[in-house]
């Protein structure tokens, strides 16, 4: 066969192709707000996260707690609206720790699949992207993680957080190591690499360190996957007391790392979020301890839950699924779960959700307070916290045996902290 | 002064750890005219086999070097012609068909490292990590400083290959002219699968240094095939010695701009840098590239 003949076969064969798959995958128009779909007796639920890319471990850590509420729920029978209960059932989508991936995702969600609600994603940077997908559908949608203060400035209706944003919590570790030990910290460096959750982290550490008179010896936000050790190198020149980073766990592990093997140790490591995670602790071995974090839950804590009972009983479940404790984030997205039970039995919406019930439903998260394992989640309704949890103490915690352990603020402490931490030889 | 010595120093291990990719992916471009975009993934894969044996074994992950250039180079000799197959003269732009296919080799190769070793974060350990040793007050990363020997011997031994062998003259010779290399009884399709097969066992080698600085995840790939292209094309594509001035001059420059600029400043001004080198020597600093 000619080549010609042959482009153009191939180029016909193409074209049908896609007019065929676009035919059958195409959204479904609704006129009067009712799906098109037939009834069906359990609840549609998307959860939208990153399951690849350089998010790929937070993300499966926000699925993880997804998916054990949602075992959970549907091994007690499913969500109760009146006198029925509806089992749940998850439909995935991945973000690939992109914004514009997670967007395209979730429109595909929302109009291919007609979830009725969505769990949120693990990064902040990906929740910006996606919210102004739901607004445009108005689907109301929850995480269980994402603490960049930019999401709740912008206002977005749909949209809610289950963790405060880390302009609230981030404050905590660093007053606790100028006032609360020993010695207290003078001088700190404050690194972040340049993504909306991580540049928030520093822009919080630094502010809470002028505000309390440190001096911030260096501030540096880097892009992602940057080398640390010519960093870290200059750093070990200025010796401040303490190195704060903002950044997810490869980011902690490799700065770490980095310290290690230029055998720079500061009186303390200061790093958000990603220390409370199996991955950095089992890594780094001794390397990992006395590095102080912020958190606004751990399993010490003691809650009476509607779902699983308590803290504690929650945390063995966690625990006996996947192999590995729970940290703040797994147990934010697991509670997350809960707020959309009590919020649709409050309702007595049942599956599918119309656009009309969608819209009590947000009303319904605006108002409602529901008392978890986790504590209390309690949605602000206006100001620059806007459809934040904003309800939980920011807790400052220490990795001291491999555990977390909560440090401060003095009220609340379960352990003493540690400060200054022993040298890389002392380990 | 101590912090100029120190800057200086890690910027030149820096570039060591440029020049360990680099230099195999010159060598492949140079000889198969193949711009192979999975490098990074050749060096995650590398990771990965090391990380494996030592997570079965417990033996330290350096002393798997040898077995892992075996393994590779094994690997490299028996794939070599389903890429040659997409580049023979039979297909009209055999350059943009090599880029697209080992495009989506490199895409194939994360995705699969993904569902099969999952999506932790790994740590390679080796007996180098962590320590440091003094000179003159200057405090030099082991790990760091291994990669770069490393890398410095690995091109050594490339030169004195390409230059000093009969089997380097053939390579040379294929790589001018495959033609009339071949009128001269140089079998050059067994020469592209050797040059193949020894690029990835030097790529997947550098794996096991790179895993254990950084960290051994199915996407980290992406990171040092950018390591690779700042490299090639500063230096000039094909051009080893290119690629080991150009990888230090990198490395110097993100050094310095990390202590005397600010890490933030670090990428515009090495892509600044890299813009510049093109738009006034478009054959790499020494103008032997392609």
């Amino acid at each position: 066969m000619k080549s010609k003949t042959k482009w153009t076969i191939m180029v016909l064969v193409l074209l049908s192709l896609s007019l065929l798959l676009s035919g059958c995958g195409g959204p479904k128009q609704s006129d009067d707000g009712e799906n098109a779909e037939a009834e069906r007796d359990y609840f549609k639920v998307g959860v939208i996260t990153s399951l690849s890319g350089a998010s790929v471990y937070g993300g499966n850590v926000t699925r993880r707690g997804y998916d054990l509420w949602a075992e959970t729920v549907n091994a007690q029978g499913g969500i109760e609206i009146g006198d029925k209960q509806y089992k749940v059932e998850m439909v995935y989508a991945d973000a690939a720790s992109d914004p514009a991936t997670g967007a395209d995702a979730v429109e595909r969600m929302v109009t291919t699949d007609e979830v009725d609600f969505l769990f949120g994603p693990y990064t902040s940077g990906v929740t910006l992207g996606v919210a102004p997908i739901l607004e445009k559908y108005k689907v109301p949608m929850i995480t269980g993680s994402a603490e960049s203060p930019l999401i709740w400035k912008q206002k977005f209706k749909y949209t809610f957080g289950s963790i405060p944003a880390v302009d609230l919590t981030g404050s905590a570790p660093v007053s606790t190591l100028v006032n609360e030990v020993e010695g207290g910290a003078k001088t700190i460096a404050v690194i972040g690499v340049n993504d909306a959750f991580s540049k928030a982290t520093a822009e919080a550490f630094k502010a809470t360190a002028e505000q309390l008179g440190l001096e911030v010896v260096k501030y540096d936000i880097v892009p992602e996957g940057t080398d640390f050790t010519p960093l870290v190198g200059a750093i070990k020149e200025l010796n401040p007391d303490v190195l704060a980073v903002g950044g997810h766990e490869q980011t902690h592990m490799e700065v770490i790392k980095a310290a290690k093997s230029l055998g720079f140790m500061p009186k303390a490591f200061l790093m958000h979020y990603g220390i409370t995670t199996p991955d950095f602790i089992n890594n780094l071995g001794t390397a990992s301890e006395y590095v102080f974090g912020g958190a606004v839950w751990t399993s010490d804590l003691n809650y009476t839950d509607k779902l699983w009972g308590s803290t504690k009983e929650y945390v063995e479940a966690a625990e006996a699924r996947w192999g590995n404790m729970p940290d703040y984030t797994e147990a934010a997205s697991a509670a997350t779960g809960e707020v959309y039970a009590a919020a649709l039995a409050e309702i007595g919406a049942t599956p599918p959700l119309s656009e009309e019930e969608r819209e009590q439903l947000v009303d319904a998260l605006e108002n409602i307070k529901v008392d978890t394992f986790y504590g209390p989640i309690d949605f602000a309704n206006e100001g620059d916290w806007y459809h934040n949890n904003v309800g939980l103490q920011p807790l400052t915690i220490q990795l001291q045996n491999g555990e977390q352990k909560i440090v401060g603020p003095a009220g609340v402490k379960v352990a003493d902290p540690i400060y200054p931490v022993p040298g890389w030889e002392e380990r | 002064m101590d912090l100029f010595f120190q800057t200086l120093v890690n910027g030149l291990l820096v570039g060591g750890i440029y020049i360990a990719v680099a230099a195999g992916f010159t060598l492949c471009f140079g000889v198969l005219h193949v711009i192979d975009f999975a490098v990074g993934e050749w060096v995650m894969l590398g990771a990965f086999a090391v990380f494996w044996l030592n997570f079965f074994t417990g033996v330290d992950p350096l002393i798997f070097l040898p077995l892992i250039m075996v393994l590779f180079m094994v690997v490299g000799y028996y794939f070599q012609p389903l890429l040659q197959r997409v580049i023979t003269n039979q297909q009209s732009n055999a350059l943009l068909m090599a880029l697209a296919f080992t495009f989506g080799m490199s895409i194939l190769f994360r995705g699969s490292a993904l569902t099969l070793f999952g999506f932790n974060q790994r740590s390679l350990t080796t007996f180098l990590s962590g320590k440091n040793f003094e000179i003159l007050g200057i405090s030099i990363p082991a790990l760091r400083f291994g990669a770069t020997v490393f890398a410095v011997l690995v091109t050594l031994l490339f030169m004195f290959l390409l230059y000093k062998t009969k089997l380097g003259l053939a390579v040379r010779a294929a790589a001018e002219r495959q033609d009339v290399a071949g009128l001269m009884g140089i079998d050059s399709s067994n020469i592209a699968r050797i040059v193949y097969a020894i690029y990835l066992g030097l790529t997947a080698m550098s794996g096991t240094f790179l895993g254990s600085i950084f960290s051994v995840h199915p996407d980290m790939g992406l990171r040092y095939t950018l390591f690779a292209f700042f490299v090639v094309v500063a230096g000039g594509l094909g051009s080893i010695q290119g690629a080991i001035l150009a990888g230090i001059m990198l490395g110097l420059i993100n050094s310095f701009v990390a202590v005397y600029v600010g890490g933030q400043y670090i990428f515009l001004i090495l892509f600044t840098v890299l813009y510049l080198i093109l738009l006034v020597a478009p054959k790499g600093i020494l103008g032997k590239g392609w």
